[in-house]
């Protein structure tokens, strides 16, 4: 019998991709984003969308997402969201 | 023939309390998925009244205030794998009857071992005590079963040539018989194997057929079976953690081709190919699902075999979303006969990928990758897209 049976157990050779990248948003009162953090911050100068995602409701760690699409004060368009679970804010593009 | 038998009770069970030691004192039963049922496959000792292959339902009537465990099969294989591999450096010729249970030949081995005692020892001491392994040796396979079977945990017994009053008090039930066949015995008034010891063999057999001298022989402790000690073959085995909980078959022959290409890369440069293999998924909640794969001729690309993979895949359905998925190779060999293309195109492929494959070599790990779709409906962004190493 072989001494090594070469079992190996690989997580690298499947990766995810468009993973969410924390950042920094400001909310006011009523939850909603008001300025987000990148290099600098900005302004939140119009909510152009807003859909919410829940899902894998069955395990420890559900998926619950509020998404905002945001025009900000330079004019860049981004896609942000709230983990409603964990409270942090992350950026991804969608 | 001598033998020498180890036997590991309750060996899943071991295996769970040896890898979570606060499950030492907790009455436990380990469950397996059959089609829809839900069975027993193991459990603490001291719940009395359960049984191997019992419906689940049948065993939390009898006791509502137990852990239930999913039983882990891959893990108690390999730990049963590694348990042989220890053997096998005292004796060459091992067999694996069952988990929990080997027999060792242990013919010539005078030499290295001046007596039995010394013998026993020695294995006992190769052995983890948590296992608690029960060692019998006699002069065939069912003797020194049940030597081992009526020695005390972690401790071994030797049965001297014939040892008829050991196996006259052993109740009729230990042969190694269909349970009507028992209850035919305990009919007769033949409860212990003493009594049927003492009848001559024909009545036997003129009542059991060619089984009835079976029976009388092994009711003498004669046992002739041979041993069957398992191939020195090679086995290959990957398996990979998922990113996600995987749920589509797209995502899953991804997976799926990944691991083949991890293969691949091993087999190529000693020119083999897949003649076997198992393909195993452990989904949530850890449900085992196994499924094998033969092929006629050896598989030489990832892309004969995927589309073997992706239709059993199609036709067989998952206990539940994917966690962790593995292959393993049971058998290789040669390819009978390979030509080279002709056309510039098939061999620029080749030497991009020979080049890829050198580079997966040096690093160590995978360095290129290309995107691919995994579950492109889904509506978490992130799971839509995923890269898959590309080292074939």
């Amino acid at each position: 019998m072989v001494q090594d049976s070469g079992k190996t157990l690989y997580t690298g050779i499947i990766k995810p991709l468009n993973i969410p990248e924390p950042v920094n948003v400001s909310e006011d009162k009523t939850g909603l984003p008001v300025s987000v953090r990148t290099s600098r911050r900005r302004r939140v100068v119009l909510l152009e969308d807003r859909w919410r995602i829940d899902d894998e409701w069955w395990r420890n760690e559900p998926v619950a997402r509020l998404y905002y699409a945001v025009l900000l004060d330079n004019g860049q368009r981004m896609v942000i969201f709230k983990d409603l679970t964990t409270g942090q804010w992350y950026q991804q593009s969608c | 023939m001598k033998v020498l038998c180890v036997l590991i009770p309750h060996f899943p069970l071991k295996c769970e309390i040896m890898r979570n030691g606060d499950l030492q004192n907790r009455q436990i039963i380990l469950t397996r998925v059959a089609g829809a049922k839900k069975l027993v496959l193991d459990y603490t000792p001291e719940l009395a009244g359960l049984q191997e292959g019992m419906p689940l339902q049948q065993a939390i009537s009898r006791y509502e205030e137990v852990t239930l465990l999913q039983a882990d099969i891959p893990y108690y294989r390999s730990t049963f794998s590694q348990i042989l591999d220890l053997l096998e450096k005292k004796s060459p010729l091992v067999e694996e009857a069952e988990p929990g249970l080997a027999y060792l030949a242990a013919d010539g081995l005078q030499l290295i071992y001046p007596d039995d005692n010394a013998l026993a020892a020695c294995i006992r001491e190769t052995l983890p005590a948590a296992l608690a392994a029960r060692i019998g040796i006699a002069g065939g396979k069912f003797p020194a079963y049940l030597a081992a079977l009526y020695s005390q945990p972690g401790s071994y017994r030797i049965l001297k040539d014939r040892d008829t009053a050991f196996l006259a008090e052993l109740p009729c039930d230990v042969l190694p018989v269909s349970l009507k066949i028992k209850k035919r015995l305990h009919d007769f008034g033949l409860h212990t194997l003493g009594r049927i010891a003492s009848l001559p063999p024909g009545p036997l057999q003129s009542q059991f057929g060619p089984l009835g001298r079976k029976i009388w022989e092994l009711a003498l402790g004669y046992d002739n079976t041979p041993l069957y000690p398992r191939p020195a073959a090679e086995t290959i085995e990957e398996s990979t953690v998922l990113p996600s909980l995987i749920t589509s078959l797209d995502a899953l022959s991804l997976a799926c081709e990944a691991l083949l290409s991890r293969v691949f890369a091993r087999l190529a440069q000693r020119k083999l190919g897949i003649l076997s293999l198992t393909l195993w998924t452990m989904s949530w909640k850890t449900e085992y699902w196994e499924y094998r794969i033969s092929f006629k001729e050896p598989a030489m690309h990832v892309h004969n075999i995927l589309a073997r993979i992706k239709s059993v895949l199609e036709n067989q359905t998952q206990p539940g979303p994917v966690e962790r998925l593995g292959l393993k190779i049971t058998r290789v060999g040669y390819q009978y006969g390979q030509q080279k293309s002709l056309f510039p195109e098939v061999r620029d492929r080749d030497h991009l990928q020979e080049s890829i494959k050198q580079l997966n070599c040096r690093s160590g790990s995978p360095q290129v990758f290309q995107i691919k779709e995994a579950e492109p409906w889904s509506r978490i962004p992130e799971r839509r897209y995923i890269l898959a190493s590309l080292n074939h």
